[in-house]
């Protein structure tokens, strides 16, 4: 060893690690002239293909890079992109989709309706594998064709009749169709740059787009960049780069934000403690979103088979104070579909109620919680769920007597144990695809996979196939209130607690940034504020 | 000598099969799929994920499969992250992961000896003292809490360093000290209680007693015996710090393969968990390799064995 110093000068070393080192990085920053705007995602997204990515990380780049027929509007409801307008026809059963023609890929050729019947077919390949597949099981013959039941692509509901105009058949009507579309997975693709690069159709240097952004370069695990797309057809965004890092650990990213490097952060880089003193930053902003938190309980089994004992667990949450400990803006929720979607009714479900939950469970056999069987309630490691599950605790305690032990468990070994043997009492979420109730509403439902509870209620099935037939609003409204009272307040499978909140501090520097209820960090009209620096 | 090294490669093989077939197994027994999330998938989508990636193999086919592959240098596609290939996300990040490791252990090398040398140099007094004290306190500070206070003080208070992120040569500053803190503190402990043994031995004084001047005895006899159970520590310090560390690359957002460790773990991402964990182990086995050549450069009397 010594020899091996001895013989290496120093200096060598010092100019092979500087080599070795520059050669590592192979990346420069900006210069701070350019008109950058830099965002943290936290995390590297799995995937910019958006017939198989499935997480939020991978939409947001995907949404930046990408538009579809539809995207939501501020009152959640679909409004058109390239669908200029659509038509439905057979009372429900047939959806006309009519395209811009002035739409353009990022390589110059149009975008045509070929391009969405392609990309909605390779989404239901069984070769393709994708999770998100069964969004579209409500065409004529889509899920057999996923099944391979049939492998006739033709027979797939789903055809383009000219450039600009795309037929879609349903198997019955479907009141929220239209709303699928909005989501990023229904977005177009182009055949052959798929067939040219096969896997490696997404990198910088293959992909082909049609949004507000470009994707100029891709270094994994590290960030992402994107320049404004300057033929987009409503307009070149006027921030013309965008830098996305991949910085995981929350208190770094904050420290970034405070030093100027990031000019946005939300919820995957404030920790929890810094929430309040951020409230008062400027730029400050707290985004309610689709999302919502509940606790399940196993209704076959006893003590939980008895409605009664369910009712008492509920009533004996007070709800109002879970956002005080979790600071992070969660609303408080007594009813299932969240505010903000269509059927939300803040009227529905049972409220903190200690007097009613002691006599329902009295009636139920367990004066003052005597006699109750040992009950355990799990939920995933996470620090705000142990939060919510000691504070639930106490309060079951108090108001019932009830003294129910808590476990914690890592997350896929959670999942497995609620579809394998689901506990007493459970955590869980979830967070809509696209803003309709029905992609809330049939999570409890007998036929979803998503229904840990094992609660089946054929009224309930019933109510909520009606909604989705139903092409009245109004109507549907009734429908999914008659479903949630079920729900949340006779049969009670479940307790819903809150819905979630984002947290997002923007530069003051800049506005115009939509981060929307579905979680989507919306970048094409961002802009400086200041008139000498405005694009 | 070629005899010795044919012989280790060999033992090294065996070590990297058993691992991989250990990894395989393990991962096999863990509780939950990698296609187990919050949404869960209706039967007929999960059977073509199933398919795709031959999960719906029986175990043994699946064995065999990985392993012919494995012989082919190929570790297969990410679960995780779709359309990329296991060999492709550890090329991309085990340079940045190695450049990091080789980095900090450079550092910790160039810290330690001096220390090492002068605590047993000036033993029982204020320079041991002051040095074992850093010594102690590199190895109780855990990597979390020093590299959030590196962040702290040189990045928001200071302002003279980035918080985060590989890019600028001066990236690598923080994360370097961080990584390179324990392995400092460890190589100056092991560094001063050895030298201060050799100080002791009859050659030792036996040079003095020919009236050779201090350095000379120091540097030319003391510290090339001492050297020894360093190296001993070199190798698998060397494996450690080169196949990158979780935690230093999350506080730093550093793209480096040390985080696969954990988060291949947590998404059970078998492919991936398998290709880190198998090239751990080569990295391990070559660096065994690399010390026991050392020690015959350092040791002549090792040669002769």
């Amino acid at each position: 060893m010594v020899a091996l110093i001895r013989s290496a000068p120093i200096s060598r070393t010092i100019v092979f690690f500087s080599l070795l080192f520059v050669c590592a990085c192979k990346s420069s920053s900006p210069t701070a002239n350019e008109r950058v705007f830099r965002v943290n995602l936290g995390t590297e997204p799995p995937s910019l293909d958006w017939s198989l990515a499935t997480d939020h990380v991978s939409f947001n780049v995907i949404a930046n890079l990408m538009v579809g027929l539809t995207e939501f509007d501020k009152n959640l409801k679909p409004a058109p992109v390239i669908a200029k307008s659509w038509e439905i026809r057979d009372g429900g059963r047939q959806i006309l989709f009519h395209l811009r023609d002035d739409v353009a890929w990022s390589d110059g050729k149009k975008v045509r309706a070929q391009d969405f019947e392609y990309s909605w077919k390779r989404l239901l390949n069984p070769k393709t594998a994708s999770e998100y597949a069964y969004s579209l099981f409500d065409i004529v013959n889509a899920e057999e064709f996923h099944q391979g039941k049939i492998t006739d692509e033709s027979a797939v509901g789903v055809t383009a009749t000219d450039d600009t105009t795309l037929e879609v058949r349903l198997k019955h009507p479907t009141s929220y169709f239209v709303a699928i579309t909005t989501f990023e997975i229904t977005y177009p693709q182009r055949q052959d740059v798929i067939e040219k690069f096969g896997t490696k159709w997404t990198e910088p240097e293959n992909i082909v787009t049609n949004g507000p952004f470009l994707l100029t370069s891709w270094k994994h695990e590290n960030e992402i960049r994107l320049k404004a797309n300057p033929n987009f057809f409503l307009g070149t965004p006027a921030i013309e780069n965008v830098e996305m890092f991949m910085v995981n650990e929350m208190t770094t990213a904050l420290a970034m934000y405070e030093q100027g490097q990031v000019d946005f952060i939300d919820n995957h880089s404030i920790p929890a403690l810094e929430k309040p003193r951020l409230a008062k930053a400027p730029g400050f902003k707290r985004v309610p979103q689709l999302r919502g938190e509940y606790y399940g309980f196993a209704v076959d089994r006893k003590p939980f088979n008895d409605p009664r004992v369910r009712k008492a667990f509920a009533m004996a949450i007070d709800r109002s104070v879970l956002p005080t400990l979790l600071r992070g803006g969660q609303l408080p929720a007594s009813s299932w579909i969240p505010p903000g979607m269509l059927a939300h009714n803040p009227k529905i479900g049972l409220l903190y109620n200690p007097p009613e939950a002691r006599r329902l469970l009295r009636e139920a056999g367990y004066p003052d919680g005597k006699g109750f069987p040992s009950v355990t309630l799990i939920y995933n490691t996470l620090e705000d769920h142990k939060i919510v599950a000691e504070a639930v605790q106490g309060m079951w305690k108090r108001n019932l007597g009830v003294l129910v032990r808590l476990e914690n468990q890592e997350w896929k070994v959670f999942l497995k144990r609620l579809l394998n043997d689901p506990p007493p009492i459970f955590r869980s979420g979830w967070g809509a695809d696209y803003p309709d109730p029905d992609n809330f509403i049939k999570l409890f439902s007998s036929y979803s996979p998503q229904n840990y509870s094992r609660w089946r209620n054929s009224r309930y099935d019933r109510l909520l196939e009606q909604a989705a037939r139903e092409l009245n609003e109004q109507k549907r409204v009734r429908l999914y209130n008659e479903a949630q009272r079920l729900l949340c307040e006779e049969d009670v499978p479940i307790v819903p607690l809150f819905t979630t909140a984002e947290s997002t501090v923007l530069n003051p520097r800049y506005s115009g940034l939509e981060y929307n209820s579905m979680g989507r960090l919306v970048l094409r009209d961002v802009r400086l504020k200041t008139a000498t620096g405005a694009n | 000598m070629l005899r010795f090294l044919l012989r280790r490669t060999l033992y090294g093989l065996v070590v990297l099969w058993v691992v991989a077939t250990l990894t395989f197994v393990l991962l096999r027994v863990l509780p939950g799929g990698p296609f187990d999330s919050e949404r869960r998938l209706p039967p007929e989508v999960m059977v073509n994920i199933e398919s795709k990636y031959h999960l719906n193999e029986p175990l043994p086919k699946q064995y065999s499969r990985y392993l012919t592959a494995l012989l082919k240098a190929d570790l297969g596609p990410s679960f995780k992250f779709i359309d990329r290939d296991v060999k492709d996300i550890i090329a991309d990040t085990f340079p940045v992961s190695a450049l990091l490791g080789v980095l900090a252990l450079s550092f910790a090398l160039a810290v330690s000896l001096p220390l090492g040398l002068l605590a047993a140099t000036f033993r029982n007094r204020w320079i041991d003292r002051a040095c074992v004290f850093l010594a102690t306190l590199g190895i109780s500070l855990p990597n979390f809490v020093l590299g959030a206070l590196l962040i702290w003080i040189f990045s928001l208070k200071l302002g003279w360093l980035q918080a985060a992120r590989w890019g600028q040569p001066s990236s690598a500053v923080l994360p370097m000290i961080t990584l390179g803190a324990m392995p400092c503190a460890q190589l100056t402990y092991l560094l001063r209680s050895s030298l201060l043994e050799t100080l002791n031995e009859d050659f030792i004084r036996t040079a003095r007693a020919k009236g050779l001047r201090e350095p000379v005895v120091l540097f030319k006899h003391a510290v090339r015996n001492s050297l020894i159970p360093v190296l001993t520590l070199l190798g698998p310090l060397f494996a450690i710090v080169v196949a990158g560390s979780f935690v230093v690359e999350f506080v730093f957002a550093i793209p480096g393969m040390g985080r696969f460790f954990i988060t291949a773990v947590t998404d059970r991402d078998y492919p991936l968990i398998m290709g880190v964990t198998v090239v751990y182990t080569a990295i391990l086995v070559c660096a065994n390799l690399m010390v026991d050549i050392l020690y015959s450069v350092v040791d002549p009397r090792m040669r002769a064995h």
